[in-house]
């Protein structure tokens, strides 16, 4: 390995191993939520609700969960990663190190990515043994889980530098990311809601992962599958490059 | 006729050279007016001067965390800004904070260390346990930094300072909080690095610190370097018997002087 790649890969390392010191987070907690998930909506709400899209109601629902379960880990664990580090001044030994701002910021980008896609493996793991989950568009699933997790992490890089206390990471994660969530469709189908509500949805970038990955998964969309591809894409390059720009200036990190 | 060697490759640059340097904080406070210092690859330098004198703000724009307002660094001819990845791989920072990870074990913070310098594995390894023994931490090895007590973890960031192997070694108070072997312990330990030709910029409220270890010193106030040379040479030219008191002269606090103190006064007042 190249001297600049063991340095990649020690900066990736340490973003991991924080995680992986904290199994009953990690794994344990997703685990149990996707199990009561699966039990409130699938056994409890399920029978009553009926089939959507021709997919009984819990079927139809844990595509947006194992979604739900990438974003929020790859969101949560970079923004308070990078809060953390700041606090103590830790990340001042990354940042006096021969890293590029490219390296730190792929680095702190895929601890958060790295969880998620675990969590994420991990729910399908548990909910397709509890129910049966088809694959109908492996293809189209992959890239678009890809870039959700992508968008997450990177969104928790971006509050994570900006944020001063624990508590601007609290504020985004209640009051933007979980209202965007919730309301982007992943407990029901937006066609099914009245107007104004549908049409509001429509500019929810939420609304679009939800419908590509569950299109993955089951085989069914509301829109255009390429569209939402490639407006995810171009929001997901744009947030990144905005990232970029943010540690190359050293804004919020360097003094 | 010198004309052939019109830009001759300099054979030893400094280790440190910092050519009118100004850090304006955006607070607005300028806690650097200007400042050059030129410190010679292998010596012993020490930097003193009063609370909020803008020590560790050099110290910080010349490790890339602060930029630079206005101004050159350059470390062993290496550009702090432009060539930042050659001149950081030749300094070695113990900041003033102890600003580890309390969730990463001693080993692990080493280790990370190494990595981000780019020191292969087995290089990492071993370098790891002569640090370790050198500052007394093998038995500390698997503990959590933050259950560490403070001198202890003291030794953690001198380690990692040390750890890839620096030319220049750059300690920020490293000696504030310790007990008296630990201080002496590592006295020790910086003159053997400096002799095995590592430079040091060290910065300290101890004196007798800077007398015994450093060969040039220079003194900053007000984000301004007010003086420098050999704690003699600086004595002698202030007309006064000791470092401390010449540094007294410069922050204007002479009154404050051991002399005036009844312990240490020969010639009375
Ligand atoms: N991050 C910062 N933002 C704004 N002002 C700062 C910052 N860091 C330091 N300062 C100011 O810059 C000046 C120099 O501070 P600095 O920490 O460099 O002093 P110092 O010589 O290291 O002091 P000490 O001996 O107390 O460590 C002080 O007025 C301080 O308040
Ligand atoms: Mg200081």
């Amino acid at each position: 390995m190249s001297p600049s790649m063991v340095r990649l890969v020690s900066l990736t390392r340490r973003e991991v191993s924080r995680f992986l010191k904290i199994p009953r987070q990690t794994v344990g907690a997703p685990l149990l939520e996707t199990f009561l998930y699966i039990s409130i909506f699938g056994a409890a709400l399920g029978s009553r609700v009926g089939d959507l899209h021709g997919y009984e109601y819990i079927v139809f629902v844990v595509p947006g969960l194992i979604m739900m379960a990438f974003a929020i880990n790859a969101f949560t664990n970079n923004s308070s990663s990078i809060l953390q580090q700041k606090f103590q001044g830790a990340i001042d030994d990354q940042l006096s190190s021969p890293a590029s701002p490219g390296q730190l910021l792929l680095a702190f980008t895929l601890g958060g990515f790295l969880r998620g896609l675990l969590i994420s493996v991990v729910t399908f793991l548990v909910a397709s043994l509890l129910i049966d989950l088809p694959v109908k568009h492996f293809y189209i699933l992959i890239p678009a889980l890809f870039l959700v997790g992508w968008f997450f992490a990177s969104l928790g890089v971006l509050v994570g530098v900006r944020a001063e206390q624990f508590d601007d990471v609290s504020f985004a994660q209640t009051f933007i990311l979980q209202p965007l969530i919730f309301l982007g469709g992943v407990f029901y189908s937006a066609s099914l809601l009245p107007e104004p509500y549908e049409t509001l949805t429509h500019f929810n970038p939420v609304y679009y992962m939800i419908s590509l990955v569950r299109y993955g998964f089951l085989g069914v969309a509301d829109i255009s599958v390429w569209l939402s591809l490639a407006l995810l894409t171009a929001a997901t390059a744009a947030l990144t490059f905005a990232n970029y720009r943010m540690f190359k200036s050293g804004y919020k990190l360097r003094r | 006729m010198s004309s052939s060697s019109a830009n001759p490759p300099d054979p030893s640059p400094p280790a440190l050279e910092i050519t009118d340097l100004v850090k304006r904080y955006p607070t607005g406070v300028e806690a650097l007016k200007g400042v050059s210092l030129e410190i010679a690859d292998g010596e012993f330098f020490g930097l003193l001067g009063p609370n909020g004198a803008g020590k560790s703000t050099l110290i910080h724009c010349s490790t890339g965390l602060a930029s630079p307002t206005s101004g050159e660094i350059r470390v062993f001819g290496h550009d702090a800004v432009g060539d930042y990845r050659q001149a950081r791989e030749a300094v070695g920072l113990a900041p003033q904070e102890l600003n580890i990870d309390w969730f990463l074990t001693v080993e692990e913070t080493l280790d990370f260390h190494g990595g981000y310098f780019g020191m292969g594995k087995k290089d990492r390894k071993e370098r790891v346990d002569e640090l370790l023994e050198s500052f007394s931490l093998v038995d500390k090895r698997n503990d959590r930094t933050r259950d560490l007590s403070g001198g202890m973890k003291r030794r953690v960031i001198l380690a990692r300072a040390l750890m890839h192997r620096p030319r220049l070694l750059i300690l920020d108070e490293p000696t504030a909080g310790v007990d008296v072997e630990l201080r002496l312990e590592l006295w020790h330990y910086v003159q053997q690095v400096n002799s095995e030709g590592t430079s040091i910029l060290l910065t300290t409220h101890y004196l007798e610190e800077a007398e015994q270890l450093c060969s040039r010193i220079a003194f900053i106030n007000g984000g301004e370097i007010v003086d420098h040379g050999s704690s003699d040479e600086l004595a002698e030219r202030f007309g006064v018997g000791s470092l401390e008191d010449a540094y007294l002269e410069l922050v204007g606090r002479k009154e404050l002087s051991r002399a005036h103190v009844g312990i240490e006064a020969e010639d009375g007042q």
